[in-house]
C-alpha cells in the first residue's frame, strides 16, 4: 500500500450563497480514499453527499457554490488550486463520474459510439483505433453485439443499457477513481442488482477506486469495504461496512438502517427518520 | 451522418410537395442567376474570328483583336453588323438574353421605356435598359445579400444568445438590457446615416442590416441555452472534462438547432424585402446597380409603362411566395405533433 492516499479530503466546507441566506451544504468533511478502495457515502437527500462528490473535481457552479475551507488533494495535488486545463485533465481522466439518470445524462442527438469516442479522444489521444476501443469497452460492460449497438442513439436503448453505456464512457478514459452518484436510483430493482454486480466485477478487473454515493444501505453491504454516513453536511459515522451495519453508533445511522424494508417484517408501516428527535440527541 | 430524426424531418419536408418543389425552383433560379454573365450579356458566349475561338464572357478582348482601331473593349454589338468582321469568317454565339443590364439602347426607335418586343421580352426601363436582364441581375444581388445577411445574423444570434443563456446571471441581464437599447435604435435613420457617411455600397448595407438582424434569433437561442444547460448530459460532459466551448457547440448547440432552422427561410425572406424596400426608397444600392426596389420605383414614376412595375413586382411576388412555401414546409417538418401517430 502507498503511504499517501490517492484522494485526501480535509475539513471540506462548501456554502451555497442564495439570495437571502447562505446554505452550508458541507460542513467540515474529511475522508481518504486509497488506491483500489471502495468507499460508500450514505445519507438522505440534502445530507451533502452529492455536493461532496461534485466538489471532488470542482463541478459545482461557482457562484452560488463557494469553497469556504478545507482542502482536496488528489495524488498530492491541490484540486482547489488547479487551473482550468489541469481540472479538465482531472475530470474524466483521473476521476470519472456516473450519474443517477442515464436517460438524460447521454446527449440525445449523438450516437453512443460518438459520445464514448469523444471521451476517449479527450483523455487518451494516443489511441489510434478509437472505434475498436469503443467496442471493447461496450463489450466490457456487458452490451451484447457491441459493434452493432454502438451506432444506436440513447433513446433506442433501455435504462439499464444506458447506464451500462455511461459506465463504459466513464471507464474508457481509464480513471483512477470512479464516482458513482446514485447509479441505480433511476433503475428498477432487478436492473439495480445487475448494475451493482457489473460495477463490482469491473472494479475487480480494472482495480480503480470507487466512491459510491447512495441513500440506500441495502446496496452498500455487499459492495463497499468502508462506509461514511453523512447527515446535515457532516460525517457522523465511518468505519468498515460490516461494523457500521451490525452495530451502528450514531442515532442517525440506526435510523437510516431501520429504513431498509425487511422481508417478513411485522411492522405495519415503513420506518421514517424523526429529525426532531435526532436534533435533540445531537 | 444524419441522425434518424433529421432524416425523418427531411423525408417529411420532401413529402410536402409544395415546399420541396419551391425549394428546387428557388435553388435552380439562384444557381442560374449566379451565372448571369453567361445568361444575360451583350457579349457573346463564343466568338469565331479568323479561324480562332474566343470567349468574350470569360475574358477581356480589345477592339484591335477583331480588326478594330482601339485597344479599348471590343464593341460586340457593333461587330454583329460589321461587314468587315463577317468577311474574315467572324461569327458569334449570343447568350439566351443578349443584353447587358447596364447598356442603354438609346438607338432604338421611339422614346424609352420601350414596351415588350421580340428583342426585349419584358421591354426596357426609362433609361432604355433591358428589363429582363436587370431582373436577373437584381435577383442575384437580392439573394446573395439576403443569404449573407441570414448567415451573419444566424451566427451572431447563436453566439450572443448562447452566451447569455449559458452564462446567465449578471452577464445575461447586462447583455439583455444592451440589446433592448440597441433594438430601439431607428433602423432607417441608421441606414441613411451610415449610407451618407460611408457610401451606399453592398458592404455597408450588409453591415448595417446585419447589426440588427441577429436580435430576433438571439432571443430564441437564449431561451434554448437556458433550458438545455440544466440538462444532466451537460453536467455529465463537464464531468468528462469538456471545456466551455466544447459544451456550448458540441453538446448544447446541436440540441438547440430547431429555432435556427425554422427561422432560416423567414430570415431570407426578410432580407429580400428589406433590401427591396431600401432600394425603393433610394437608401439602398446606388444606381445603376440592377435592383428590384429601384425598378419598382421606376415603375411608379412611369405608370404609362406598366411592364416595368409588373415585372419587378411579379418577380418579387414569386420569389417571396416560393421562400414562404419553403419556410412553411420546414416548420411543418419540424413540428413534433405531426410525428406522433398512434399505430
Amino acid at each position: 500500500m502507498n503511504a499517501r492516499p490517492l484522494l485526501e479530503v480535509r475539513d471540506l466546507r462548501v456554502d451555497f450563497a442564495l439570495e437571502d441566506r447562505t446554505v452550508e451544504a458541507v460542513r467540515g468533511v474529511s475522508f481518504e480514499v486509497a488506491e483500489g478502495e471502495t468507499v460508500a457515502i450514505v445519507g438522505e437527500s440534502g445530507s451533502g453527499k452529492s455536493v461532496t462528490a461534485l466538489a471532488l473535481t470542482r463541478l459545482l457552479p461557482v457562484p452560488p457554490a463557494r469553497f469556504t475551507g478545507g482542502s482536496i488533494r488528489f495524488q498530492g495535488e491541490d484540486v482547489l488550486a488547479m487551473n482550468a486545463a489541469a481540472l479538465r485533465r482531472l475530470r474524466g481522466g483521473k476521476i470519472a463520474y456516473i450519474f443517477q439518470e442515464p436517460s438524460t445524462s447521454l446527449n440525445p442527438v449523438f450516437t453512443v459510439h460518438s459520445q464514448i469516442a469523444e471521451a476517449i479522444r479527450l483523455h487518451r489521444p494516443d489511441v489510434t483505433d478509437v472505434g475498436a476501443e469503443v467496442a471493447r469497452w461496450l463489450d466490457a460492460v456487458g452490451i451484447v453485439d457491441a459493434a452493432k449497438r454502438m451506432h444506436d442513439y440513447p433513446h433506442q436503448l433501455s435504462g439499464g443499457m444506458q447506464q451500462r453505456v455511461m459506465i463504459a464512457m466513464a471507464l474508457a478514459c481509464q480513471p483512477d477513481v470512479l464516482v458513482a452518484d446514485e447509479p441505480t436510483t433511476a433503475l428498477d430493482v432487478t436492473i439495480q442488482a445487475q448494475i451493482m454486480d457489473l460495477l463490482a466485477s469491473l472494479k475487480e478487473r480494472f482495480g480503480m477506486a470507487v466512491i459510491l454515493i447512495t441513500h440506500n444501505f441495502g446496496i452498500v453491504s455487499g459492495f463497499a469495504g468502508r462506509v461514511l454516513v453523512m447527515y446535515r453536511g457532516k460525517i457522523v459515522e465511518q468505519g468498515p461496512t460490516g461494523e457500521v451495519l451490525s452495530c451502528p453508533q450514531h442515532a442517525y445511522t440506526r435510523a437510516l438502517i431501520e429504513c431498509i424494508p425487511k422481508l417478513g417484517s411485522k411492522e405495519p408501516r415503513l420506518k421514517t427518520i424523526d429529525h426532531a428527535a435526532l436534533a435533540e440527541g445531537a | 451522418m444524419l441522425s434518424p430524426l433529421a432524416r425523418s424531418r427531411f423525408r417529411k419536408f420532401r413529402s410536402i410537395k409544395r415546399a420541396w418543389y419551391s425549394l428546387l425552383i428557388l435553388s435552380a433560379l439562384f444557381v442560374v442567376s449566379l451565372f448571369s454573365e453567361h445568361v444575360a450579356n451583350d457579349r457573346p458566349l463564343l466568338l469565331g474570328y479568323d479561324g480562332r475561338l474566343y470567349f468574350p464572357t470569360l475574358k477581356f478582348y480589345s477592339g484591335e483583336t477583331f480588326g478594330g482601331r482601339y485597344k479599348t473593349a471590343a464593341d460586340y454589338r457593333g461587330l454583329r453588323d460589321d461587314p468587315g468582321f463577317r468577311d474574315r469568317g467572324g461569327w458569334m454565339l449570343l447568350p439566351p438574353i443578349p443584353h447587358s443590364p447596364l447598356h442603354p439602347y438609346l438607338d432604338a426607335s421611339g422614346t424609352p421605356p420601350h414596351p415588350p418586343s421580340a428583342r426585349h421580352w419584358l421591354g426596357t426601363d426609362s433609361a432604355a435598359r433591358d428589363v429582363l436582364a436587370r431582373l436577373l441581375y437584381g435577383f442575384r444581388i437580392c439573394m446573395v445579400f439576403s443569404l449573407s445577411l441570414t448567415v451573419i445574423g444566424t451566427v451572431f444570434g447563436i453566439v450572443i444568445g448562447g452566451i447569455q443563456g449559458y452564462l446567465g446571471g449578471r452577464v445575461d441581464i447586462v447583455i439583455q438590457r444592451l440589446i433592448e437599447i440597441w433594438s430601439a435604435l431607428p433602423f432607417l435613420y441608421v441606414v441613411i446615416l451610415m449610407g451618407s457617411i460611408y457610401g451606399q455600397t453592398f458592404g455597408v448595407l450588409l453591415f448595417v442590416m446585419a447589426i440588427f438582424q441577429w436580435i430576433g434569433l438571439s432571443y430564441y437561442m437564449r431561451g434554448e441555452f437556458y433550458r438545455l444547460r440544466e440538462q444532466p448530459y451537460v453536467l455529465a460532459s463537464r464531468a468528462m472534462g469538456a471545456g466551455t466551448t466544447r459544451i456550448l457547440f458540441r453538446q448544447i448547440l446541436p440540441n438547440a438547432m430547431t429555432p435556427v432552422i425554422t427561422l432560416l427561410p423567414f430570415m431570407v425572406l426578410a432580407g429580400i424585402t428589406s433590401l427591396t424596400a431600401l432600394d425603393f426608397l433610394g437608401f439602398g444600392l446606388q444606381p445603376p446597380t440592377p435592383s428590384w426596389g429601384e425598378m419598382i420605383q421606376q415603375g411608379l414614376n412611369n405608370l404609362q409603362a406598366p411592364w416595368i412595375a409588373m415585372s419587378a413586382i411579379g418577380a418579387l411576388f414569386i420569389t417571396l411566395m416560393l421562400a414562404t412555401f419553403v419556410g412553411e414546409g420546414v416548420r411543418d417538418a419540424f413540428d413534433p405533433k405531426s410525428h406522433t401517430l398512434l399505430k
